[in-house]
């Protein structure tokens, strides 16, 4: 080799090396916004593994279109003026492309606030009682007709029309219940009682003793966090047994069948759109994904995936879009449909909720549900209840305010 | 390579190649481009065919919606269900009018709708608006509980919302149908639910109609149902939406379809179900489970590159062309002078040295071939005298080379004397004593391995000392030359003739036989041949002269005995034949000696045995599967007038050194066929056969078949009576060639004499050998048959000689029977002819008439 090569190329290699590790990688940032302490932490915190594993997933296959995600996680204490508070800085100060989270519907409309004033976009992955619309935020959890009017339905059919209430005193059982007592109304149920408990209190016994006296046909309930541990132990105390009243419930899924006591709750209902026994190879590779990375001792619940397929459906429209517009990302989305876990959802441009498959399941013993009943198909978010004429919804908004 | 070759290539890598290069990438990039173009078309037209679809849907909806909220639908639904249960009176009459008219600008007037139902929250369909097979039936238990109608009845109960079905076969319209449902409330109570039949003529324009993308450009759809994909194909063909194909699922993969049944989006050049490559986007519509493939034919969209590639390439090769004649001409004025050059050197390297070559070339060339011509002129002198010195040279070389030759020659001759005088006799020729002693050991050692004995033969010439002392050396030296000729014609070029000293001869016979009593009568043979022909008078120098030898001989076997102990022995077996008269021959080993008179006294005996009616045949009796006589094996007994009765084995070896057995073969098949002729002639015997022995000399012999066929014609036997006994040994023998074997037993078979093979077992006969053979019978020896009933192998030995002879359809005999066990076990497994002390030992053929009278 002659010397006067060897410069040149030297030259080139060194060139090289620097457009290597100087050349700066742009990342495309996204916000989690979940309270990882406070009351909600328990429930909220699993759900950033689920952003973490899809985000993680996307940037192995490419991030989007050779960037990389970069998720920067907000803990919102389970407060949710503070909660908007850590949205504002994320858009205005980091820079996030899209915001993924909250549970509760308060701290939904904070947020939805800031998101709306910004026109960013919001997803959020909670089932919850409908009767709202946002330009601004995809709604990637269950509305009624999606969870509790089928499951009402279905308990209507199999058991019998009396009905029991039972809720924590807070926004969603309220409008919950009101669109199940308008259902059980069209349906000639009845309710037979109606009763609410302040979050986390522990005290049921007089509740299970009313159910005791007054034999409703199910119970449909509401009750959030601690309070169904207790629920479930006076009811186990007082002999009532599933096969005798079923207990239909809208907040337990896997991840608070895990905290209880094994067998407290054997036998009773839940409706969600995703449960980890569904039978899928997508929900198997999600599952053996979920385990390989964060152990197998941890449960997947309808949350998770739904925050899951929040991170992918973002992540498909942005490589569609091919651009940082948020307008055309938008519009990318509402064109998205998926093949998820649950089976396939496809975003509803009119709405910006996702079609989603309905199942029904019954407890296992091992903390799994059994699915009894499930949709032969996605059914199409409502969120304004069809059946509900626009004027009683309006005043079912307004009791909420 | 050429330089011819090589300037082309190169004007081909410098003017050509980088102009196809930039042609093909070219081309490559306008397709990568023209490609993503048309993705990019067909992505958005799937984008365009989905909303206008959507949007087609979602219209239909808000009617049902709003028909479903209608007062007149809301009060009308109550009235049908209260006067449906007499739906023939004139209330539900009336009712049904009033909706009919109702409904009519959906269904007659705009034809958004083909059909309009209402249906009780019972699932009764109580109102449609045209009068078909489903009307008044029920949608939970009636016959069209399985349709779409009924599922969107029941999802549009379960959720109170607006519900889509599947575009499906619809059993009572004879099409397909799509349904939307909406429940109907009153006063906040479930009445039941509206449901809409679309059109499907309006619903297949919007969802089929033109895409507007080029000629092959078409929207299809298709679903899942269970293992298969439903092409709901709007195909350009089908314009009625009829569903014309079923795809398995899992053979399905790779079309485009496959991604929008499992709900994902997306373009790409793939085949289509048709195995066309098709430029194809693909969607989801969650309304109707549906996918959409929205695709063009890739021919067309690359139509204009594939122009354009014929343009490049006609383009590339017109300049090939071009520039490779250019390049030629070029190439061929640098090299033709450079040819010729090289020709002409050639030709001077040959020889020719007065060639000159063309100086007329361009250049460089030009003066190199000045160059070239001047040197071949001082070439040319200074090789004229080159030429006479290597003449010179020649003949001196020449010369020296063939005295070289001669002393090569000489020097040879006297190495083989030399050589001849350390190993051989210089009077005789034969090996000497040394050369013996090497080969002797040699023979020993090979005997240990091949386990044949061999002998040493010590001869001496009686009275030789007399010849030598009277007549002179001379004499005697030719007559000891004479000597070692008579020996070396007596035995075989292998075997060793040795001058061990003066008038002392060895002979070293190696590898005579195997076994000891064939070996010793073998080298007594020769031994005597030896002794014969040197007792015979020897003319030397025209005087005859008498003498005989002595000779001694000793056998061996490897090891057992040293050189050294042979020789002595066979030197003092020697000396007992010149003590025991000269002109004989004597063994070492008494025993030997005496073995070796006894065979001669027998063998001259045997000679007169059958001129003097001594030998008779024994018959023994052979049973069939009754214990019946069936026949009797003919076995020969020589009755010797001093040694009484002697049994074949002792003698037949003898005969068959000679041609005795010959004369004895004859006569035991003679006498057998005799015997066979007398039984013929009683009815009771009529069906008795014979076996007769068969030995390997015999059948060897050219005229054998001939001879059989002679005794059986004297004596007017049927030869089917007659059964010849061949051994494996003759069958098998090296001696006689395997095809004669077959043909002289085929030639048998053709005079109708049956064949058995004795002794099976004991031989090696491979069984695709054995299936050659034209036999009838093979005989299970009486080794084998003795340990049936007591030696495992023995038994499954004869049980598998037994199941093969039943495979290649032989009979099967046993021999040696003499216990009822062996007959019970043989009997057990399919043997059926017996012979054996059992039924009788041979004997004499007035016995054996006896026998058969008693049985």
């Amino acid at each position: 080799m002659k010397k006067w090569l060897l410069v040149p190329v030297l030259l080139l290699v060194l060139f090289f090396l620097y457009r290597q590790y100087h050349a700066e990688t742009p990342v495309i940032r996204i916000g989690v916004l979940h309270s990882l302490t406070g009351t909600m932490a328990a429930s909220e915190s699993p759900l950033v593994d689920a952003v973490r594993l899809a985000v993680e997933e996307a940037n192995l296959s490419g991030g989007i279109n050779g960037l990389r995600i970069e998720m920067i996680v907000s803990d919102c204490r389970s407060d949710a003026n503070y909660c908007a508070g850590r949205a504002e800085k994320l858009i205005a100060e980091d820079k996030v492309q899209a915001l993924f989270g909250c549970w509760t519907s308060v701290c939904r409309k904070a947020v939805k606030t800031v998101v709306e004033k910004h026109h960013l976009l919001l997803f959020y992955p909670v089932q919850y009682e409908g009767l709202e619309e946002s330009p601004d935020i995809i709604y990637t959890g269950a509305v009624p007709n999606q969870q509790i009017i089928p499951m009402i339905a279905w308990a209507l059919q199999q058991r019998g029309r009396h009905v029991y209430l039972i809720g924590s005193d807070y926004i969603f059982p309220h409008i919950a219940n009101q669109i199940i007592k308008k259902q059980l109304f069209a349906l000639d149920g009845q309710v037979v009682g109606e009763r609410y408990v302040h979050l986390g209190s522990r005290n049921l016994d007089q509740v299970v003793k009313e159910i005791a006296r007054v034999r409703p046909d199910f119970v449909f309930n509401t009750l959030n966090g601690d309070s169904n541990r207790y629920f479930f132990r006076a009811l186990q105390k007082a002999g009532i047994r599933a096969s005798d009243i079923p207990v239909f419930s809208s907040s337990i899924a896997e991840a608070e069948l895990a905290s209880m006591e094994p067998g407290l709750m054997t036998g009773q209902y839940a409706a969600w759109n995703y449960f980890e026994s569904v039978q899928s190879d997508e929900n198997r590779a999600f599952i053996e994904h979920f385990h390989n990375r964060f152990g197998m001792q941890r449960v997947l619940d309808d949350p998770m995936e739904a925050f899951y397929i929040s991170v992918h459906l973002w992540v498909n429209a942005m490589r569609e879009a091919n651009a940082n517009i948020i307008p055309v990302v938008k519009a990318a989305l509402e064109k998205q449909t998926m093949n998820a876990p649950e089976g396939i959802v496809a975003v509803d441009a009119d709405t910006h909720h996702l079609w989603k498959t309905v199942r029904i399941g019954r407890i296992r013993a091992d903390g799994q549900f059994d699915i009894v009943w499930q949709s032969g198909r996605s059914i199409g978010p409502s969120p304004y209840p069809f059946f509900i004429p626009r004027a009683e919804r309006d005043k079912i908004e307004g009791e909420e305010r | 390579m050429k330089i011819f070759t090589r300037l082309l290539l190169l004007f081909f890598l410098v003017a050509v190649l980088p102009l196809a290069l930039l042609g093909y990438f070219n081309l490559r990039q306008n397709e990568d481009t023209l490609r993503a173009d048309a993705l990019g078309r067909v992505g958005q037209l799937a984008d365009k065919k989905v909303m206008q679809v959507r949007g087609f849907l979602a219209e239909r909806q808000r009617n049902v919606r709003f028909l479903a909220e209608s007062p007149t639908v809301i009060r009308g639904i109550g009235m049908l269900a209260e006067t449906y249960p007499q739906r023939s009176g004139a209330a539900y009459f009336g009712e049904d009018g009033l909706m009919r008219q109702y409904f009519d600008r959906y269904v007659e007037e705009s034809g958004v709708f083909y059909n309009i139902f209402l249906i009780t929250p019972q699932g009764e369909i109580i109102f449609t608006q045209r009068h078909e097979s489903d009307f008044a039936t029920n949608l939970l238990t009636g016959p069209w509980r399985n349709t779409q109608l009924a599922e969107v009845f029941r999802d549009a109960r379960m959720t109170l919302e607006p519900v889509f079905s599947h575009q499906d076969t619809y059993a009572p319209s004879h099409d397909t149908a799509l349904f939307i449902a909406a429940p109907v409330m009153m006063n906040g109570k479930f009445k039941g639910v509206l449901a809409a039949q679309l059109s499907n003529a309006m619903f297949f324009k919007v969802a089929s109609g033109a895409i507007g993308l080029g000629q092959s450009g078409k929207a299809v759809f298709g679903r899942k149902d269970g293992e298969y994909i439903v092409m709901a194909t709007p195909l350009r063909y089908r314009l009625d939406g009829r569903e014309v194909l079923r795809l398995k699922l899992d053979e399905s993969r790779d079309i485009p379809m496959y991604g929008a049944i499992f709900g994902q989006s997306g373009e790409n050049v793939k085949k289509d179900y048709s195995g066309v490559r098709v430029v194809s986007a693909w969607r989801y519509l969650p309304e109707l489970d549906w996918a959409m493939v929205v695709k063009m034919d890739e021919d067309e969209v690359f139509a204009s590159i594939s122009r354009q590639r014929t343009v490049t390439l006609e383009l590339v090769l017109t300049l090939l062309f071009l520039s490779g004649l250019l390049a030629y001409y070029f190439a061929r004025q640098i090299s033709a002078p450079l040819e010729n050059l090289a020709r002409t050197a050639d030709e001077m390297a040959k020889g020719s040295l007065d060639q000159r070559v063309d100086e007329s070339a361009f250049g460089e060339l030009g003066l190199f071939a000045k160059a070239f011509n001047r040197m071949a002129v001082n070439l040319q002198g200074i090789y004229g005298t080159l030429e006479d010195r290597i003449e010179e040279r020649t003949q001196e070389l020449n010369s020296s080379n063939a005295k070289l030759h001669e002393e090569i020659a000489a020097r040879k001759e006297a190495e083989d004397e030399i050589r001849s005088l350390a190993f051989y006799d210089v009077l005789t020729g034969l090996p000497n004593r040394r050369l013996l002693m090497d080969r002797l050991s040699l023979a020993l050692s090979l005997s240990q391995r091949s386990r044949q004995f061999g002998a040493v033969l010590f001869l001496d010439m009686d009275n030789f000392k007399t010849l030598n002392d009277t007549l002179g050396h001379d004499y005697g030296d030719l007559m000891l030359v004479e000597v070692a000729e008579r020996i070396k014609s007596c035995v075989r070029d292998a075997d060793t003739v040795a001058r061990f000293g003066g008038d002392e001869f060895v002979v070293l016979l190696e590898d005579v036989d195997v076994k000891s009593t064939l070996a010793l009568e073998k080298i007594a043979l020769i031994a005597e041949k030896i002794r014969e022909i040197l007792a015979r008078p020897y003319l030397l120098s025209g005087r005859e002269h008498h003498s005989s030898p002595s000779i001694g001989v000793s056998l061996y076997l490897g090891h057992e005995e040293s050189v050294d102990a042979l020789l002595k022995h066979s030197d003092m077996a020697m000396y007992e034949a010149k003590a025991a008269g000269k002109n004989t021959v004597r063994f070492f080993d008494p025993a030997m000696q005496k073995t070796v008179e006894a065979h001669a006294v027998l063998e001259r005996d045997l000679r007169f045995a059958i001129t003097r009616g001594q030998l008779r045949l024994y018959y023994q009796a052979q049973m069939d599967s009754n214990l019946k006589v069936s026949g009797a094996e003919a076995l020969v007994r020589w009755m010797h007038p001093v040694r009484g009765m002697i049994f074949p084995g002792e003698f037949i070896s003898l005969a068959e050194e000679s041609t005795l057995i010959f004369e004895i073969g004859e006569w035991v098949l003679d006498t057998a066929c005799g015997q066979l002729a007398i039984w013929q002639s009683h009815a009771m015997t009529r069906k008795l056969s014979v076996s007769v022995n068969v030995s390997a000399q015999q059948f060897k012999r050219a005229d054998f078949v001939e001879m059989v066929s002679a005794v059986l014609r004297t004596h007017q036997v049927e030869a089917s009576r007659l059964k010849l006994e061949l051994t494996e040994s003759v069958v098998l023998s090296d001696v006689v060639e395997v095809a004669d074997v077959v043909a002289k037993m085929h030639a048998l078979k053709v005079l109708g004499v049956k064949l058995s093979l004795d002794d099976f077992g004991t031989g090696y006969s491979s069984l695709s050998y054995l299936k050659q053979l034209p036999l009838d019978q093979i005989k299970i020896d009486q080794s084998f048959v003795r340990h049936i009933a007591t030696d495992s192998n023995d038994a499954v030995m004869v049980k598998t000689i037994i199941d093969m002879a039943q495979n290649f359809d032989l009979d099967v005999i046993a021999e040696g029977v003499e216990t009822d066990d062996q007959l019970a076990f043989l009997k057990q497994h399919g043997c059926n002819v017996y012979q054996g002390y059992l039924f009788g030992k041979p004997m004499p053929f007035d016995e054996f008439e006896k026998l058969l009278e008693q049985s």
